[in-house]
């Protein structure tokens, strides 16, 4: 293992790979990841997948702009000898509530207004997209045909191959246990497999992000969450949308693969980082789930998992260098976006890290924003 | 939710014992069955038992199904279902199940695992091909549902279940050409295999299955002889025309839930595979969770047995319901389980066992 | 050898067989049972005490030949179909031989058999004497052949049917074989996996969840330990040092519409 390193990212999730490619492209030099797992095993492998530029906040929705057209062309510009799986059969977000209604309104005159072409639709013009759509208590829906689903872990690996391309080293099976500051300054990352000096240090831990600052003596406003999802039997394509409703807290789509992938967000679930099943996920997204679209109740549950959503006070993620070290820098709290937003978060940490010319709205998304309260309170997230 | 006392999964000779032992005790005892008939492998196999008059011997498995059925048929305390699949183990104790078509959750005191085994699969060039069974699966076509699956047949594996599958081919009039066997000697007791050898039956140890071929189903096997390091050795082969070819190279239990609640595994070759890890009552790491027969690790059915009432005494006791003799009751178990690990691969699984055992058994409560 | 061919040879066979001396004094019951397994229902079925009770279950029995009547009460009782009955005093020329036979049909009493020997092979002929089929041999028939006195330590079966034709092995093939097929739900064959682990996929997840691995409806049951051998063949690790993966719920796929009913309410009788 290197002894030294100019940057050292943590975490070798699809934010930390998106980050170290991005640095890299752009001039930076010895950059090392750490990853204590394999890549993608922490919530990049365990997450619903979905990619959406729907947004209620102008720097989400330029973040998700920036990542979805990243991803129109991430096979050819990361030089990928596979298949990133990116399908963009459309978001349809269902809307059952007047509020709501007035909330998306606003919603896609902001994302008309940046270049995203979504719109409003009829219960009907919904019922195209989705035949067996039950309206019951639906008012409208939202619908953006370049939203869509991608492989996280593939996608993954196309950004750890283009970065390792590029110089960068990658240590698998690696987990940090110090980060070492000397007079307010990173020094260095000690691990399983010995020490790493360094400068600069990336905290792209995920649901571990907040633990990772602790070592640095850095307290972030984080918390992780579990979050529950499932997975079906593959079927004949039936549905091409990522069907999505605030107000039943779930998402569900088929993936290229016939499967069909749902998660929900379920109240009091633990924050102890555990990211065992919970038992009473199944009957509770099964039934929100076929109420929604009647037909699935034939389709058979094949497995359920759990990954960890690193929360945010405002559900929105934060970029900073830490405001008491030098050199920890951090990219987390994506409160569950964080797979659909990795490369503007590639993009916008290096911006921070090599001081370039902002060109994503990341200067807002610091930590500094929770004493000023200028929070980034997101309308439209599960 | 359904709450009981204890929860059996699986109604094969371990699951059966484990019951009919919990139940003496008055406790709740919930047995779930996946298939829709109890009796796990025993239902199959119409041969006579091996062991002693304790674990049956000398009668035909289906036989004792029906004789451990009836203990538990009278018993008001015990309930089983069949068509009833245990999905998952939760780490809140829950345990859910689909139990004739409907899905239930189980809330458990103890639970005996006896899940039994699954016949391992081998990765040989056709292995897909319609026609490649696993031994155990033809015996259940046969035995089970009266269904002739073949006419000539190749059986790979000398075990105690390849030569007595093979056996019971013959006895439906199958034309069985060969038995190959990977190792240097018969793995299966050698009187099966001198039964198979009397009707003409080859056994050609030291060879193994080099490809199957067919266009939509299996029409040939071929074999070849393996060297000391378990290579082909070309220009050995041997190619049978065979619409089936039975896959008997072992089980391995059947531990899913086990890894699911939690209970600490380990990967012990003679024991078939991952096992729990297990206390001398078959306690396994989690207090409340017992475990028995195959998925405790591969043996013959009559351990499987012993080994089941063992269980379903420890789990009577952790329960507060230990019968008065209960110690009595265990040294026997113990005792019929050593003399039927002390013969001939009862060493290797003797062995494989003390791995898997955790050594500081304190009392049950 | 024994263990090699299951066909016991012939200094094993006269190391169970009676004496000429007690042979010559009428039927008696040859046990021929050479390894230790944990078994002893032929001790327990002898009325006269001649199968000698076992200390260890896995004893070899030991026949008490001058106990012995011959009354062929052990030899439905064997699992292991390894006792028979000789009398040599049968006939001048002819010596009887009483064997289990589990085969349909069973021949016809007084009608010529071909007389095998242990490893299946003709020796000559035989004729059915006897054949027993009560409730209390439970579906283990008896049948007595009389053979030549000079094959009585040479036959142990029969063949009923005149079906005479051996297999003919051997066709050599050179045929390409395709490539093993190890995950049948998402249809990866040895190749691909072998191309995964030089890849740097050298764990089950992180094969699984490039490629799919285990996650179809068998839950791996059937991949997984074919692809744990293949890692440590290709690690050169044992398999107990390798992960197997995450075991998820559910075991057995079920309907959402199934899981969507569930009402918390307890199953009835």
């Amino acid at each position: 293992m290197n002894k030294t390193a100019d940057i050292v990212i943590i975490g070798g999730g699809v934010s930390g790979c998106s980050i170290g490619y991005y640095l890299l492209k752009n001039g930076a030099k010895n950059v090392v990841i750490l990853e204590r797992d394999y890549l993608s095993a922490g919530a990049t492998g365990r997450c619903g997948a979905g990619i959406r530029q729907q947004w209620g906040l102008e720097l989400n929705c330029r973040m998700s702009k920036f990542s979805c057209e990243f991803f129109e062309n991430a096979v050819s510009e990361l030089e990928f000898d596979g298949d990133v799986e990116f399908h963009q059969g459309g978001y349809l977000l269902l809307i059952s509530a007047e509020a709501e209604l007035e909330q998306m309104k606003k919603n896609i005159a902001l994302q008309n207004s940046l270049g995203i072409a979504s719109r409003l639709i009829t219960l009907d013009e919904a019922k195209e997209i989705v035949p067996y759509l039950n309206t019951d208590n639906l008012l409208a829906a939202a619908f953006h045909q370049k939203d869509g689903h991608l492989n996280p872990f593939h996608t993954t690996q196309a950004f750890a191959e283009a970065f390792k391309r590029l110089g960068g080293v990658i240590e698998t099976r690696t987990a940090v246990t110090g980060v070492t500051v000397s007079n307010g300054r990173i020094t260095g990352v000690e691990t399983d497999k010995g020490t790493i000096q360094t400068g600069t240090v990336v905290n792209a831990a995920g649901g571990y992000a907040q633990g990772i600052a602790k070592m640095a003596g850095v307290e972030l406003p984080l918390y992780s969450e579990r979050h529950n999802i499932l997975v079906t039997e593959p079927v004949e394509p039936l549905l091409a949308p990522m069907v999505m409703s605030f107000s039943l807290n779930l998402y569900c789509q088929q993936s290229p693969h016939g499967s069909f992938v749902m998660g929900r967000t379920d109240d009091s679930q633990p924050r102890d980082l555990r990211v065992s099943a919970y038992s009473g996920f199944p009957e509770l997204m099964s039934r929100s789930v076929t109420g929604l679209m009647p037909p699935l109740k034939n389709l058979r549950m094949l497995r359920q998992w759990a990954g960890l959503y690193n929360m945010s006070p405002d559900k929105a993620a934060i970029y900073c260098e830490a405001p008491n070290v030098s050199g920890f820098y951090t990219a987390a709290g994506f409160s569950g976006h964080g797979f659909m937003m990795a490369p503007a978060t590639g993009q916008s940490m290096t911006e921070l890290i090599l001081g370039l010319t902002p060109t994503l709205p990341w200067p807002k998304m610091g930590l500094d924003r929770f004493e000023t309260g200028e929070l980034l309170l997101e309308p439209s997230v599960v | 939710m359904i709450k009981t006392d204890l929860l059996v999964i699986g109604a094969g000779p371990a699951g059966l014992c484990a019951a009919v032992a919990a139940g003496e005790s008055g406790k709740d005892v919930l047995i779930l069955e996946r298939s829709h008939t109890p009796g796990g492998q025993l239902v199959k196999q119409t041969h006579m038992f091996f062991g002693s008059e304790k674990q049956h011997a000398a009668t035909r498995g289906f036989d004792i199904a029906s004789i451990l059925l009836d203990k538990l048929n009278a018993m008001s305390n015990v309930r089983m279902v069949t068509n009833a699949t245990v999905l998952a183990a939760y780490d809140d104790g829950l345990w859910t199940a689909d139990i004739l078509g409907k899905y239930e959750k189980i809330m458990p005191q103890a639970v005996v695992c006896a899940t039994g085994a699954n016949e391992k699969s081998l990765a040989f060039p056709g292995c897909d091909l319609p026609g490649v069974y696993g031994a155990g699966a033809v015996q259940t076509l046969m035995n089970q549902y009266g269904v002739l699956p073949a006419e000539r047949a190749v059986m790979l594996g000398a075990g105690n279940i390849g030569l007595i599958v093979s056996y019971q081919l013959l006895q439906a009039g199958v034309k069985v050409l060969a038995v190959a066997e990977g190792s240097a000697r018969i793995g299966g007791y050698l009187v099966h295999a001198a039964k198979l050898r009397r009707m003409g039956v080859p056994i050609m140890t030291a060879h193994t299955v080099k490809a199957a071929y067919g266009k939509e189903s299996l029409e040939a096997v071929t074999l070849w002889a393996l060297d000391d390091k378990w290579q082909g050795i070309p220009g050995t082969e041997i190619t049978y025309r065979a619409d089936t070819l039975c896959v008997a190279v072992g089980l391995s239990p059947l531990s899913e839930l086990l890894w699911q609640a939690g209970c600490k595994m380990l990967y012990v070759p003679a024991l078939g595979g991952h096992v729990p890890y297990r206390d001398d009552n078959l306690r396994t790491s989690l207090p409340h969770i017992f475990v028995a027969g195959d998925a405790a690790g591969v043996e013959e059915a009559s351990s499987a047995m012993v080994e089941g009432t063992l269980a379903g005494l420890s789990a009577a006791e952790y329960l507060n319901a230990a019968p008065a003799d209960i110690k009595e009751r265990k040294n026997d178990c113990l005792s019929q389980l050593a003399q039927l690990r002390s013969g001939h691969v009862g060493e290797r699984i003797s062995a494989g066992l003390e791995l898997a055992r955790i050594k500081e058994a304190a009392g049950i409560c | 050898m024994l263990e090699q061919t299951g066909i016991p040879e012939a200094s094993d066979i006269n190391g169970v067989f009676p004496s000429d001396e007690r042979l010559a004094k009428g039927p008696v019951a040859v046990i021929e049972c050479f390894q230790r397994i944990p078994c002893n229902p032929c001790s327990t079925a002898c009325r006269r005490g001649a199968i000698e009770a076992f200390d260890d279950i896995n004893d070899l029995p030991k026949v008490n030949h001058e106990k012995c009547n011959g009354c062929s009460l052990c030899v439905s009782r064997c699992p292991g179909l390894a006792i028979m009955v000789v009398d040599m005093t049968y006939a001048e020329d002819k010596a009887l031989l009483k064997l289990p036979y589990e085969f349909a049909p069973l021949p016809e009493e007084g009608s010529s058999v071909t007389a095998l020997n242990r490893a299946g092979e003709a020796v000559g002929e035989a004729l059915v004497v006897k054949v027993q089929n009560t409730p209390a041999l439970d579906k283990t028939p008896l049948v007595s052949i009389a053979v030549a006195k000079d094959l009585a330590r040479t036959v142990r079966n029969f063949r009923v049917t005149d079906d005479t034709s051996a297999e003919s092995p051997g066709i050599l093939r050179g045929d390409e074989a395709p490539s093993p097929m190890v995950c049948r739900c998402n249809d990866l064959d040895l190749d691909n996996i072998r191309d995964l682990m030089k890849k740097g996929f050298t764990s089950i997840d992180e094969i699984k969840r490039v490629s799919r691995l285990g996650m179809g409806p068998c839950q791996g049951r059937n991949c997984i330990p074919l692809v744990l051998g293949e890692l440590s063949r290709f690690l050169g690790k044992p398999v107990s040092e390798l992960d197997p993966g995450t075991y998820r719920p559910v075991v057995k796929s079920v309907s959402l519409g199934a899981v969507a009913e569930y009402d918390g309410e307890a199953l009835t009788e």
